[in-house]
């Protein structure tokens, strides 16, 4: 190569060799090529967008509900909590987990509390998607109005678990929360559980509005009766009186003939169920099932579960003579249930008696939880219901009596207790009793029999003011135990900003 | 990138003209001539000539030839090529001058290899570690990596598995992140993750780049260090084609049993726990189940290549076979490899090239039985007498599982580019390389039905009730462009490399699996996924649903990057490196998608100081240091994003219909970046004795910020129990000394050459939750039950064992009595030590039970040749690290034991270590009864050659003819009970674990090399 140039050429050498170099570098030379998306995935910026989005959230927010962890945490700590369980499966297992439930000496750190506040959040956050997302499409406004009613009826029954389990929480309202979230005090929190409800009872149809194929989703009777129970535990006698009344008034439900009906498989999407869980035979949440009856299924043999929420020695003997729900409500061993015997768990002792010989605790598995079938994966198509009709009758007949309605309230009393005597006229005489205190006090006990092992009576002795003097003997401290401790990891991640509830 | 691009053409573009501005001077008269090479007389191309006491020159062409204007006054020209020796000449009236260039023996050799150039060795000021390709075909292995255990200081290579085809792991300078940290390949210019597609025979060399001032120049990839292999070329000149044979065949065999029980004595123990189990222990069967999976197995590697140089072309044709057997039965993996390297001289500035290996395989992969081998009880029978499986209870049948096992991966991979160097002006070169990695990969599994029953004819649990077949396809593309502009010029005594360049690249990754159940027919034919084959169990013919679990995923992603380096030496004393890179990545979003990757270097040749001519001992006196910011891009690429989950099906209706759902699931982190890696190395390198003792020492500090952790976020922002979010969190240190010594002599016709080398590793978390909230520790090395193992929290390793501390074993109820314990211990339970001090044992009391890491690592090796006769041993060991024996403590069922269960606690005074015998319980939770020592020291090498004198091959026309004899892992000193200390694990959070991992064998071969 010569290199006799003068400038000129010399400039013209390095733009036509330098040609190539640019010719290598303009096809890249754009943002573009460094901008890829996900591959198969859709963004959050790009849902929802559509009807068919809009329907695929407002479904995502009723998954939840089969969520292991949606259940307090994936074990029935409620009922443990109450006088009407133990523990439960064999003596050891979950023994540093669940026994603490059993007798009051959890902390801040107790396994599950952290899974079930997560598990309620992730639910506000599904249902939040529907209720500021979906009015943003351009689609039927009927769809849209009843989308966001079921969003909400869903957000005012995680708020309501919350609520009840550990008083003002943090109020997330947007699919954008900030990272840091203070404390709402309580009566903000059911203010907006009412809103919600309130709204979604205005626009959901009726359960005979439903179409056989959508049965499970919320309905204007499921979210009155909410509300009912809502105001309950607020002590608004006067509208848990009006919601419960307008939910019987509707003529929509009625009491299953068969107490079994109630809660077991023959009665799903039943007359008497208000609002049920939805679940397949199937193992696996992915798969339709639903772990919260395997949980506390028969442990051994038949092997049905895990065993946990064992019925304690006191709810059998609360039971009046010769009350069928007892039967009905436990699991004895021996019993033989669809055509299988139950022999139970080599490792649990069949009786256990404390050092005076008094039988404290005897082998036994809560039936409400029991499906028909032959393996552990059967148990896992137990719809659980959140609300049935005769709660609703309860609720009306307890806010009526402190409405100073007894009459009207023993009405409603007297058919759950016709309805458990299954036609023997000589158990479960009808109630008669006016005067407003002992009358409470029997609507009370009622419950404890009609909803045992259902996860209502904590809740219910919390409410009423008698868990001190009821749950006292098992460690319960009042000004402590009528809320759980917020979970410590939630406490560390807010760093200070959420503070922690008395006592713990 | 639109800015950075703008500025990497306004930079190359005021490179270039500054460079030419030289040329435009007025001409006075004209030096023409040909340099050629002394040793086979062809021209040399790119031989620097320059003017003496100016800055200009000129570079020869192709042919070797050249011409340079003079201007008057100019009357010395310097000859200079990297491996020759300069040749300073007086031109005198001369106009036409040619040159016969001396190599120079020692420069020839210390010629390295640096990412995107070559480097004279005296001028590199950074840590790199060659490896001539002849050291890396001494192992018989199918990944070049396996030759360089106990070769480079400062590189662990960890062969976990002795699964045929498994690649080892390769950790630099210990380990730099909780993430990926293997590094990265770089194979004659293209960069990837893996080279398990490489005959090592094929490989002309290696270099470990090691510090910042290396590794710098591949900015975002460099953190966890870089190996740059060069694949064989034809040498220029040698017009001879050159054809060579290498065949070996070699006996893997496994080298040790793990000690367990025989069938007598595990009844005995087990007599112990529940007596009466056996009412005669010497009745029992006795079956070594070891005995009955290992095999000895055949590999057979075979190569054959040509290669030679015509005037304008160079090539290597190369083809290679590899076969290995696995030592367990439906193991196997088998590989062709084709490479073709040429290059081709366009003109004579321009040349063009192409590097490709094809290389199809095809892997058989062995289930674990190896877990279940340790856990079978030695009184199962393997048959019954009618020849059918017999059960083996809690674990299965391994050679029942082993028979039903069809688990076949085959695929492609394809590797290479083409590539043109352009000669732009005097000092420039311009090269653009275009270069794919492209890998095919297909798996096929299928499992028969099968029941293995009992002896009274009732089904055992070790049963799968329908045939399944799988399915899996991935297939990953990567184009890599890369150009450089390179301006080499010698003046006086400075020496100049500059370097500027912009790449871009994109990969493509896609995922297909599919599966179904219930296969019509058994047999090889009908392993195909097709609805009409899938049966239902009432025999009828089902539709779709019974294939499941379809998965189909794709990753893309791309990079485009501007880089730069000088290299400046002056008067062959100074050195100084500075390099500059700057990449962009779709892997972040727009804040975060650019980082800049620099690092300075010096070095100072102490050799050529004048006041060293005195000390004539010393023949090589350097030191060297330097510093630099590198990158780790290897992460999860799409953490950045928020996305939508699917899958959130209620079931509603009566029919219990699962309804489609989808709603938002983890939040993302936009504001993700890379990790960085903050290096610094001070290097000493010296030569005694006219360089027959050289050494060279390192010290190195890494220190790397912003590791991507994944950390638990508050409840309230809905993204679920236990989810995490990624963020750039986390540091850890890794500091140490490195040391490589050689001693080469000849005494008597015996050449030999001792070395040995050995680093020193302090690894360190500094923080993982940043301030980032509660997560301060990362949970990991979870065993099959799910107790975790490994804590890696701030001060200690990355991977650290916790677990309980035992400081005994309850002798009598006084003493359980006297101590925290369990509710469920009694005497002859292991005494668990309250470090917490609390009175009581939970899980609060586990402790710290030592590293994973090894902190030294070292090797040795002998190389010797007397007449035809040529020997090699290697040595290979690390101290300091524990192994977790996690295949014991795994227990809820009766399962063989160790033998060390045979001193156990009996009664009062009879143990203090081990407790009595039990089937699980307290005893087998995590603790350091499970800790091992991982120090080892493996011969693992051994060769003897034998070449045949050149007198008698000189009649058969040949050049030379060898044959060896080799051992590999011959003898491995340790005092782990485990078939073999080394274990490689990609999750740093859980290394170091033996959870039953396929063996690797001890291997015999014997071998011929022909060239002719």
């Amino acid at each position: 190569m010569s290199y006799k140039m003068n400038f000129a050429q010399h400039i013209r050498q390095i733009v036509k060799k330098g040609a190539l170099v640019l010719l290598v570098l303009v096809p890249f030379a754009c943002q573009d090529f460094l901008d890829i998306s996900p591959q198969g995935d859709l963004t959050q910026a790009s849902f929802p967008q559509s009807a068919a989005d809009a329907l695929l959230a407002t479904n995502a927010a009723y998954s939840t509900l089969r969520n292991w962890s949606y259940h307090s945490g994936g074990y029935p700590i409620l009922d443990i909590m109450s006088d009407d369980a133990r523990k439960g499966s064999n003596p050891n297992d979950q023994l540093p987990t669940l026994g603490p439930f059993d007798t009051f000496t959890f902390n801040t750190t107790a396994d599950g509390l952290d899974r079930w506040w997560a598990a309620l959040y992730e639910g506000i956050k599904r249902a939040n998607v529907v209720i500021e997302k979906v009015p943003e499409i351009a689609m039927d406004q009927a769809k849209i109005d009843l989308y966001v009613a079921e969003a909400r009826f869903l957000r005012g029954l995680f708020y309501f678990d919350l609520v009840r389990a550990w008083g003002g929480v943090p109020l997330i309202t947007s699919v954008t929360p900030p990272l840091r979230a203070q404390r709402a005090n309580k009566a903000d929190v059911y203010s907006l559980i009412e809103g919600d409800l309130s709204f979604a009872a205005g626009i959901l149809p009726e359960k005979s509005e439903v179409a056989t194929e959508d049965l499970g989703r919320a309905t204007k009777g499921a979210a009155k009766a909410l509300l009912a129970r809502v105001y309950l535990f607020q002590g608004d006698f006067v509208k848990a009186e009006s919601y419960a009344l307008e939910v019987i008034n509707s003529g929509q439900y009625d009491l299953e003939p068969d107490f079994n009906d109630a809660f077991g498989e023959a009665g799903e999407h039943g007359v008497e169920s208000v609002f049920e869980i939805g679940a397949r035979r199937n193992e696996g949440t992915n798969n339709g099932g639903n772990q919260y009856s395997n949980v506390q299924g028969i442990r051994g043999s038949p092997n049905r579960g895990w065993g946990f929420n064992r019925p304690s020695i006191d709810l059998m003997n609360s039971f009046e003579n010769n009350d069928p729900r007892m039967d009905a409500t436990i699991i004895f061993l021996g019993d033989v249930l669809g055509g299988v015997v139950t022999i139970g768990d080599g490792t649990t002792p069949d009786e256990t008696r404390d050092a005076n010989g008094n039988l404290i605790e005897m082998e036994t598995y809560n039936q409400k939880v029991w499906t028909e079938g032959s393996n552990t994966i059967t148990s896992w198509g137990h719809n659980r219901r959140i609300v049935r009709y005769a709660d609703v009758l309860l609720m009306a007949a307890e806010a009526l009596n402190e409405n100073n309605k007894s009459a009207q309230a023993l009405t409603y009393l007297n058919m759950v207790r016709a309805r458990a005597r299954g036609g023997n006229a000589s158990i479960l005489p009808d109630i008669t009793v006016t005067d407003k205190n002992q009358l409470r006090e029997l609507i009370i006990e009622e419950r404890r029999h009609e909803l045992a092992m259902e996860g209502h009576r904590f809740w219910d002795l919390v409410r009423t003011g008698k868990a001190p003097e009821v749950l006292g003997p098992l460690g319960f401290v009042a000004g402590k135990h009528e809320l759980l401790p917020i979970p410590q990891t939630e406490v560390d991640l807010s760093e200070g900003t959420l503070g922690q509830n008395p006592e713990y | 990138m639109k800015h950075t691009l703008r500025l990497a053409s306004v930079v190359l573009f005021i490179v270039m003209s500054m460079g030419s501005q030289a040329t435009a001077v007025a001409q006075a008269s004209v030096v023409k001539g040909k340099v050629t090479s002394q040793d086979d007389g062809e021209g040399l191309p790119g031989v620097s000539i320059q003017v003496e006491g100016t800055s200009r020159g000129t570079v020869t062409d192709f042919e070797g030839t050249y011409s340079l204007e003079l201007q008057s006054g100019d009357n010395k020209l310097i000859y200079s090529f990297i491996g020759y020796k300069t040749v300073t000449v007086d031109v005198g009236s001369r106009s036409v001058i040619d040159l016969v260039m001396e190599p120079d023996i020692e420069q020839l050799e210390e010629i390295v290899v640096v990412g995107y150039g070559v480097q004279r060795k005296s001028d590199v000021t950074g840590a790199v570690a060659s490896v001539r390709g002849a050291d890396l075909t001494k192992i018989p292995a199918a990944n070049p990596m396996q030759a360089l255990q106990g070769k480079v200081a400062g590189v662990q290579v960890s062969s976990g598995s002795g699964q045929p085809g498994a690649a080892p792991v390769v950790r630099i300078r210990g380990v730099g992140t909780f993430n990926d940290s293997s590094p990265i390949y770089v194979v004659d210019g293209v960069i990837l993750s893996d080279i398990s597609f490489l005959n090592s025979s094929d490989i002309q060399s290696m270099e470990v780049l090691k510090d910042a001032s290396a590794t710098a120049i591949y900015g975002s990839r460099g953190a966890n260090g870089v190996v740059i292999i060069t694949t064989k070329q034809g040498k220029i000149g040698d017009e001879k084609t050159t054809f060579s044979v290498n065949t070996e065949y070699s006996v893997q065999k496994l080298s040790k049993k793990i000690d367990l029980l025989n069938g007598k004595e595990f009844a005995t123990v087990v007599n112990d726990i529940s007596p009466g189990s056996y009412n005669n222990v010497d009745a029992v069967p006795n079956t070594d189940w070891q005995d009955l999976i290992f095999d000895v197995a055949p590999i057979q590697n075979h190569q054959v290549s040509a290669t030679g140089a015509t005037k304008k072309t160079q090539y290597y044709v190369g083809l290679g076979y590899f076969n290995q057997q696995g030592i367990i039965d439906k193991s196997k993996y088998e590989r062709l490899t084709l490479k073709l390297n040429n290059t081709y001289k366009f003109s004579d500035n321009v040349r063009l090239g192409n590097n490709i290996t094809v290389a199809p395989y095809s892997q058989q992969v062995a289930p674990g039985v190896v877990y279940q081998v340790y856990r079978a009880q030695p009184v199962a029978v393997p048959r019954y007498d009618d020849g059918s499986f017999g059960v083996v209870p809690n674990v299965g049948n391994p050679l029942a599982d082993l028979e039903n096992s069809n688990n076949f991966n085959k695929g492609l991979r394809t590797v290479g580019n083409v590539f043109t160097d352009i000669k732009l002006f005097k000092d420039f070169t311009f090269r653009s390389s275009f270069g794919v990695d492209m890998a095919y990969n297909k798996n096929k599994s299928f499992t028969p039905a099968y029941t293995v029953y009992n002896a009274d004819g009732t089904a055992s649990q070790q049963q799968n009730l329908y045939s399944d077949l799988s399915k899996e396809n991935r297939e990953n593309f990567t184009w890599l462009w890369e150009n450089t502009l390179t301006y080499n010029k010698e003046f006086g005594k400075h020496r100049v490399e500059g370097l500027a360049g912009f790449t871009s690249q994109k990969t493509t990754s896609e995922y297909l699996s599919i599966r179904g159940e219930n296969i019509l027919r058994d047999g090889q034919d009908f392993w195909y996924l097709r609805p009409s084959y899938i049966v239902d169990e009432s025999n009828n013919i089902n539709t779709l649903n019974s294939i499941a679990n379809g998965v189909d995923a794709g990753q893309y992603y791309s990079m485009a990057s501007v880089l730069f380096r000088v290299n400046y030496t002056y008067d062959e004393r100074f050195l100084f490196t500075g390099t500059f890179r700057r990449d962009g990545s779709s892997k972040f979003t727009d804040s975060n998608k650019y980082a800049s990757f620099p690092s300075l270097a010096l070095g100072w040749n102490v050799i050529n100081e004048s006041f060293m001519q005195n000390i004539t001992a010393l023949t090589n006196l350097k030191v060297r240091a330097s510093w630099g910011a590198i990158g780790n891009e290897k992460i999860r690429y799409n953490r950045q994003f928020s996305l939508v989950q699917n899958e959130l099906n209620p079931v509603f209706g009566v029919e219990e219909a699962l309804n489609p759902g989808a709603s938002y699931g983890v939040t993302g982190n936009p504001d993700l970046k890379w990790e960085t890696t903050y290096q610094t190395d001070l290097g000493l390198e010296f030569g005694l004795l006219n360089q027959r003792l050289t050494g060279e020492l390192d010290y190195y500090r890494r220190e790397t910020q912003d590791i991507l952790v994944d950390l638990l976020t508050p409840g309230h922002l809905g993204n679920g129990q236990g989810q995490r979010v990624t963020y750039n969190a986390g540091s850890v240190l890794n500091s140490g000394f490195e040391f490589n010594l050689g001693w080469s002599d000849e005494i008597q016709g015996v050449k030999y050459r001792i070395g040995a080398l050995g680093s020193t590793v302090h690894n360190e978390v500094l923080s993982v939750g940043g301030n980032s909230g509660v997560d301060s520790t990362l949970v990991g090395g979870y065993l099959g039950d799910g107790r975790p193992v490994t804590l890696s929290r701030e001060g200690l390793p990355i991977g650290a064992f916790y677990g309980y501390q035992i400081v005994g074993v309850f002798q009598n109820q006084a003493e359980l009595d006297a101590y925290p314990h369990d509710s469920q211990a009694r005497p002859g339970d292991l005494i668990i030590r309250d470090v917490n001090g609390d009175g009581k044992i939970s899980l609060a009391d586990r402790t710290y039970m030592g590293s994973p890491i090894p902190t030294f690592i070292y090797g040795f090796n002998l190389e010797a040749s007397y007449k035809g006769f040529d020997i090699n041993v290697d040595f290979q060991g690390q101290m300091g690290n524990k192994i977790f024996n996690g295949k014991e403590v795994v227990r809820p069922d009766p399962y063989n034991f160790e033998r060390h269960v045979i001193n156990r606690w009996t009664g009062e005074g009879t143990s203090t270590t081990e407790p009595r015998a039990s089937f699980g319980g307290i005893n087998f939770a995590p603790s350091t009864r499970f800790i091992q020592d991982g120090s080892f020291l493996r011969f693992r090498n051994m060769t003897i050659g034998y070449t045949i004198p050149d007198a008698a091959l000189e009649r058969i026309n040949m050049n030379q003819v060898r044959v060896y004899v080799r051992g590999t892992n011959l003898f491995t000193a340790t005092k782990f009970t485990g078939y073999s200390p080394e274990f490689g694990s990609e999750d740093v959070l859980s290394s170091n674990i033996d959870r039953g991992a396929y063996p690797v064998s001890a291997i015999y071969s014997a071998g011929l090399n022909i060239s002719f």
